[in-house]
């Protein structure tokens, strides 16, 4: 086992705290994202007869996913790392869904490499959202473009009365 | 736009293509109102001498974090408003380059029918203009039968 897999190790099953999205379910944030995804679908925009049975509006499938965000007065990646030339513009809520950065992969170049997705509840407009995360393994590989470490996320979105909204397991590919 | 009606479990072929989804062409102005709209500052999707001088990528990438949208409104767009959109897994096996139009596709390889509705089994992926296919996956939609409940809503995942 290389030195790297071996620092790794400590990671795999690590756990986060549970961690609460800083805004709720906001109507123009989810505008913005349905617009942004090109998916103007009048079920996330009011109440309507195709969202009744999910309460009213709600946000587009995977929204909650993108709600971890940073909140008012936490440290601003973007101004400390203003001058850093390798300063890739990943701030730690895009990349570690509520876990601690995986140290030894620091400076390593981040791509999303897949996920799996469970779906089984729209987030309402106005619902507050948590989520949990795990590290389910990382592991080192040798390609033909040289060696990259997969880091696989777990995670899963709740409302505030703990109803599941969906779980995801992310395949991260971290390279030199 | 999900308007669609839901298909009944009964009326899908195995074989059968589900209606295409067609995004682009991607411009960075897409992937920048994208970046802005989920909070993601990442510069392989905008800054393009950081992402080819640093990152060594062959130029400004579509998210993949965009990508899974739209093969998320691929299968609720199918699925329509009494059916279910409940798994989707993919690989983001290969990149598509900004300027790209992608299409997401799908096809039924297999259905399950449960006691009070039935599992649609889905292949699927997304080729960008010249053919290649970036993003290959499966899903799992489930739909009602004719004359059959309402499906379960939050969605019960089924023993079958």
């Amino acid at each position: 086992m290389s030195t790297l897999s071996e620092s790794l190790k400590k990671y795999i099953g690590m756990q986060s705290e549970t961690e609460v999205a800083c805004d709720t379910v906001e109507r123009g944030a989810v505008r913005r994202y349905a617009q942004a995804i090109m998916y103007e679908d009048p079920i996330f925009d009011q109440t309507c007869e195709n969202n009744a049975r999910f309460g009213g509006p709600v946000a587009p499938p995977l929204f909650p996913t993108h709600m971890f965000r940073r909140a008012f007065g936490q440290p601003d990646p973007i101004q400390d790392n203003a001058t850093n030339p390798d300063f890739d513009g990943i701030v730690a809520a895009t990349s570690s869904q509520g876990l601690p950065a995986i140290e030894p992969l620091a400076g390593y170049a981040l791509l999303n490499g897949g996920s799996e997705i469970e779906f089984f509840r729209y987030a309402r407009h106005g619902e507050s959202i948590k989520l949990t995360s795990r590290y389910a393994d990382i592991t080192e590989k040798e390609t033909s473009k040289g060696p990259i470490v997969l880091v696989v996320t777990e995670s899963e979105y709740r409302n505030s009365e703990g109803e599941l909204l969906i779980r995801t397991r992310r395949t991260q590919i971290r390279r030199k | 736009m999900a308007l669609g009606k839901t298909p009944y479990f009964e009326d899908v072929d195995i074989g059968a293509e589900i209606p295409g989804l067609e995004k682009g062409p991607l411009t960075t102005a897409h992937l920048m109102r994208w970046s802005a709209a989920m909070e993601n500052w990442h510069k392989i999707h905008y800054d393009k001498p950081f992402t080819m001088e640093h990152d060594k990528l062959p130029g400004l990438l579509i998210n993949g974090s965009l990508k899974q949208q739209f093969v998320m409104q691929l299968l609720a767009d199918w699925a329509g408003p009494q059916g279910w959109a409940w798994k989707a897994s993919f690989q983001f096996r290969a990149m598509n380059l900004v300027e790209e139009t992608v299409r997401v596709w799908g096809r039924v390889t297999e259905k399950r029918a449960g006691p009070d509705f039935g599992l649609i089994d889905i292949e699927l992926g997304i080729v960008n203009d010249a053919g290649k296919e970036s993003t290959p996956g499966t899903a799992i939609v489930a739909l009602p039968f004719k004359n059959g409940k309402v499906l379960p809503y939050p969605f019960v995942p089924p023993k079958f």
